[in-house]
């Protein structure tokens, strides 16, 4: 069947529009000018349907072959009368769609998974005066809050169990500084640098010396490790992926997801200094009863239901630690106490008070 | 004698399409964690560019969504990362107490400006390069750099000049942008100058200063007063009601000029285009797209795109036909990625 409908036609060279007849062939469609004359032969295998004009006006044919050029019908009964094969719909592949993403989400995956070794060789990448310039300015903030607590006696006291806890360490990791500071939190911190900074809550707390040298020696190993520096540049990164994701550059998303991934990461950095802490104390001839005790203790303010103390947050569950540290393989038992009893009596009142 | 002016654009995309494809890729963004974006702006913008018709030939978009994806992909690895890295490295040093960290902070941030003025020209090429009418591609010549370095003097300069510099400023920007455009092979022309803009712009700052020096000047005496609460809340209301009166409608007296000068400013093959934009209908499309993105907490902003272009296409005229017949297909295809650069520094993107 052989029958012209008139149509326009853009060549795809210039911006002209012209009028034409176009005659549906067997082998496809033959576009001639009014005057009769062939513009454009398109073959059907090229033919690619383009959407239909406004209103219903007609549909639009594109050729693959001349990607510029344009036809639109007014009849849009044409083309399902004149084409054998329904004309391809214009689609852009989809594989690469596919592809991109399954490549963007492996990044991403990859990266998650490389992030906390990423993270441990940005801290040892980072000077150690730089490093330490960054801890001691955190510290100087938090004394800015609250009174740092100092007394000849106490530091004294504090400064031989530092001390004989640090003997474990490499020697270029023995100095650090341990601050005292007058705050109600059972907590301590490890700071980028050597800045460890024990809360009064936490002397309060703790019953006795061999405690206080527990924790003391599970910050150290933090310290030791370089931990600290770590999991602050690793919260940076967390903060870049969620960005990545989200394309949200303001940071919305991406405080949260940093809270929810950055405490998944930190379980492995306690565990490590939980161990190292084990380590520490055999080394300086202290009992690990005293560290297991403090995790009791914990354990005892979790069940009495009160404020989850802060050491807790970020912290696996207590009685877990405190059954780890008994199993494991011990010196020998009954050492005596780390401190003399005057000694830990100047610690515990190093706040003043009580 | 003037030319009978002729209205030669229509925008006949239905509401409820725009709508659609806006839910459709709410859905996909949060299945894919947002990775859909991309693909969703290419969506949306074949629908807004295809419900637009000039000479009753329909307007194409022809970019991909992978483009943007790839642009965004290279962006990030190559601009973002390393911007990022130097910027927690004038945080250690400024953490430190190291002077270098402040110097360093006060280099980034006017880098990190540079590159959002430079990325939204780029974005601008893209866009134009993907667009075709009649088969011929539009285009955009002139230097991203150069086009960056004026915007940076504008938004230094207006703060400086208490607003002052902005008509002088945004038609300057706005010729460089409009006289680089291409359609074909050929360039348009854009002189539109500040003719008529100081005298609008000079009661849109009146109102401005009235406005302001009101609302602090009843702050201070409320606070001297020693009011409570409520009245507090219910002198906020009347600000925000008083902004509505006091600052919509100068702004929209004085933006209604800007697109009227600009339209008359600007010709294509010896042609000018007119834009009747009056003030009231300016207001309602502005304030409507305010609301459309407000409580669909953006998800609709398709819709308020839709809206522009439909208000768009109905004010602006030409006063002649252009002879189509010479304008000839442009060589240069465009960049083969794209807007990386704003998809990455300006995450909130146009869509």
């Amino acid at each position: 069947m052989q029958s012209d409908r008139p149509g326009r036609f853009n060549d795809g060279r210039s911006a002209s529009s012209r009028k034409v007849m176009v005659r549906a062939m067997a082998t496809g469609v033959e576009i001639r000018g009014e005057d009769g004359f062939l513009i454009a032969v398109w073959k059907t295998d090229d033919l690619v349907a383009d959407g239909e004009l406004p209103d219903g006006k007609g549909v639009r044919l594109r050729c693959a072959a001349e990607p510029d050029a344009r036809l639109a019908i007014a009849d849009a009964v044409f083309v399902r009368e004149a084409l054998s094969v329904p004309p391809k719909r214009f689609r852009p592949v989809r594989w690469g769609l596919a592809a991109g993403l399954i490549l963007g989400a492996g990044v991403l995956i990859g990266l998650y998974l490389s992030l906390p070794d990423l993270s441990r060789l940005g801290a040892a990448m980072m000077p150690p005066q730089t490093e330490r310039a960054w801890g001691s300015q955190i510290a100087a903030g938090f004394e800015r809050q609250m009174r740092a607590c100092r007394s000849p006696a106490g530091s004294e006291a504090l400064a031989r169990l530092t001390d004989r806890l640090t003997a474990g360490l490499p020697p270029e990791r023995r100095a650090v500084t341990v601050r005292v500071l007058d705050g109600k939190v059972v907590n301590a911190l490890a700071l980028p640098g050597a800045e460890i900074i024990v809360f009064r809550g936490l002397i309060d707390e703790a019953g006795g010396p061999d405690e206080l040298a527990g924790v003391l020696a599970h910050e150290l190993t933090h310290v030791a490790e370089r931990h600290p520096a770590a999991a602050l540049i690793r919260g940076l990164g967390v903060g870049v992926i969620a960005t990545v994701i989200t394309g949200d550059a303001s940071g919305l998303v991406a405080s949260g997801l940093v809270t929810v991934m950055a405490s998944a990461y930190t379980r492995d950095d306690e565990a490590a200094a939980d161990r190292g802490a084990l380590a520490l104390l055999t080394r300086a001839g202290i009992g690990k009863d005293g560290f297991a005790a403090f995790f009791h203790r914990l354990e005892g303010r979790e069940a009495s239901g009160g404020l989850l103390p802060a050491w807790m947050s970020t912290h696996p569950d207590s009685k877990a630690r405190a059954e780890a540290v008994e199993t494991a393989t011990a010196a020998a038992k009954s050492l005596p106490p780390s401190l003399r009893d005057t000694e830990w009596q100047a610690i515990k009142a190093i706040c003043g008070g009580v | 004698m003037t030319p009978e002016p002729i209205f030669p654009f229509r925008h006949h995309g239905r509401t409820g399409a725009a709508v659609r494809v806006a839910l459709v890729n709410l859905g996909l963004n949060i299945v894919t964690l947002s990775f859909w974006r991309f693909w969703g702006r290419t969506n949306v913008r074949r629908l807004l560019w295809g419900g637009t018709s000039v000479w009753d030939d329909p307007v194409e978009y022809t970019g991909l969504g992978g483009e943007l994806f790839k642009g965004f992909l290279l962006v990030l690895l190559v601009v973002y990362l390393p911007l990022l890295g130097l910027y927690g490295w004038a945080q250690v040093l400024i953490a430190a107490e190291d002077p270098r960290g402040g110097l360093m902070l006060a280099g980034l941030y006017p880098l990190t400006i540079f590159l959002i003025a430079v990325g939204g020209f780029r974005a601008r090429r893209y866009q134009l390069s993907r667009t075709l009418w009649r088969g011929i591609r539009g285009g955009q010549t002139g230097s991203a750099v150069g086009y960056a370095l004026r915007s940076m003097a504008v938004w230094v300069l207006v703060p400086l000049t208490l607003g002052w510099a902005l008509p002088w400023g945004e038609m300057m920007l706005a010729r460089y942008r409009l006289g680089h455009t291409t359609f074909g092979d050929r360039t348009f022309a854009c002189d539109a100058g500040v003719k008529g803009l100081y005298a609008r712009m000079a009661v849109m700052w009146l109102c401005g200063a009235v406005y302001l020096t009101l609302a602090v000047g009843f702050a201070v005496l409320l606070e001297q007063w020693g009011i409570e609460e409520e009245a507090g809340a219910f002198y906020l209301a009347m600000l925000a009601l008083g902004a509505v009166f006091v600052l919509v409608v100068p702004w929209a007296w004085y933006r209604a000029a800007v697109f009227t000068r600009l339209a008359a400013g600007t010709s294509f093959d010896g042609h000018r285009f007119t834009a009747q934009v009056r003030t009231w209908p300016l207001i309602r499309l502005v304030l409507g797209n305010a609301l459309i993105s407000l409580f669909s907490l953006g998800v609709l902003r398709p819709w308020a795109a839709q809206r522009t272009f439909r208000f768009t296409c109905s004010v602006m005229a030409v006063d002649g036909v252009p002879d189509f017949a010479a304008i000839h297909q442009s060589a240069d295809h465009g960049p083969s990625t794209g807007e990386g650069l704003v998809s990455v520094l300006d995450g909130a993107g146009e869509f």
